[in-house]
């Protein structure tokens, strides 16, 4: 029997109110303190990223591609939730250039095989830029995106 | 030929453990009867997510079943996915101690986060490797049932007890029936969502 569509679990679930508060008192906790782990940061962005505001998920692309530069070893998780989360903005320009970048690097990742699916049957039913370029996320991810090229030319 | 006339039931399964058990294994066996080898799989990022439909009994069950994460950095965020949930399967290696021996940490996990009644039940995979077994299968079955956790062996490699393992929950499942008659996003829901511990926010070393 076969299975349904594919599904990329995280673009759809969201967290609830209490859920995110816990993660955001958590981040801003550690901001006061001077000292913020990656952990909380991640586990806010990816929070925000799930949530279902533009201006959060906004936030969470921010926070998340803030880690991606900074940590190599949250690479990985960051480029999917930061596809994930440019999706859930639809922009799905950017949401294909990390997912693929992903891809890239694990052709069998079927998180990320479902990911690129949900991606084109949206561009194909929105249109490929889609209405959610946000000002500012697009600045930034112009940085990122140059990182990755001098990454990638090593 | 699926009877139109009775809405498919919907369950809520969530696969839990330490990383590189087989979760995702088990789940790819169980809805598209696939095996990847090694270099083919990737640790799974957070959470990923398959439905099933099943017929037990002359009816059909629509499973959602949810794949999490073991590794350690993503335990805070799998912890929101124990919501609503009606039955969890803990998978550990059989040719794996350290998976055996952690399992009591993720059976308080459930104990913290899931309703009373979730079924329980305990798998340990990787059978096909029974040259480099570490963990017996009296010694599984003797601790499943001091958790009060039902217990299969079985083999995601090579199919063996895949689907009796998901066939076996859902029927107990299925056997108490205020699991599945409230709403679901009520049904387990405990009053602290996500619980932060210091452990939680070293990060580890894996990326993977």
């Amino acid at each position: 029997m076969p299975t349904e569509l594919p599904y990329a679990a995280e673009a759809e679930s969201s967290l609830g109110y209490e859920e995110l508060q816990v993660l955001r008192t958590q981040y801003y906790k550690e901001i006061e303190q001077g000292h913020v782990t990656t952990q909380s940061k991640f586990n806010y962005g990816w929070g925000l990223v799930k949530s279902n505001t533009a201006e959060l998920q906004t936030e969470g692309v921010k926070l998340l591609q803030e880690i991606y530069s900074a940590s190599p070893a949250h690479r990985r998780e960051c480029t999917y939730y930061i596809a994930v989360g440019y999706y859930k903005l639809k922009n799905y320009a950017y949401a294909k250039k990390f997912n693929d970048l992903l891809l890239s690097v694990e052709p069998e990742n079927m998180q990320a095989q479902s990911l690129r699916t949900l991606i084109d049957q949206a561009v194909q039913r929105d249109g490929y830029i889609g209405m959610g370029l946000i000002a500012g996320a697009a600045a930034v991810t112009g940085l990122i995106v140059a990182g990755l090229v001098k990454r990638s030319r090593r | 030929m699926s009877s139109t006339n009775q809405p498919n039931l919907n369950l809520k399964l969530l696969l839990i453990g330490n990383s590189s058990v087989g979760k995702s294994s088990l789940l790819l066996r169980f809805t598209d009867n696939e095996f990847l080898t090694d270099e083919e799989t990737a640790a799974t990022i957070g959470v990923d997510f398959k439905v099933k439909s099943i017929e037990l009994d002359g009816k059909r069950y629509k499973l959602s079943v949810w794949d999490t994460a073991g590794q350690e950095r993503f335990r805070t965020l799998t912890s929101s996915y124990y919501r609503g949930a009606q039955g969890v399967v803990l998978v550990y290696d059989v040719s794996s101690r350290p998976t055996f021996d952690e399992l009591l940490k993720w059976f308080k996990e459930i104990d913290t986060y899931c309703g009373e009644g979730v079924v329980k039940m305990m798998v340990g995979n990787k059978v096909d490797k029974e040259f480099s077994r570490q963990v017996t299968t009296d010694e599984g079955k003797a601790f499943a049932q001091r958790m009060g956790a039902l217990f299969i062996e079985c083999s995601a490699k090579t199919r063996l007890g895949v689907p009796e393992a998901f066939e076996e929950l859902v029927r107990r499942i299925l056997a108490n029936p205020i699991l599945y008659s409230k709403s679901s996003a009520t049904a387990a829901r405990k009053a602290e969502p996500i619980r932060l511990e210091e452990e939680t926010w070293t990060g580890g070393g894996c990326s993977c």
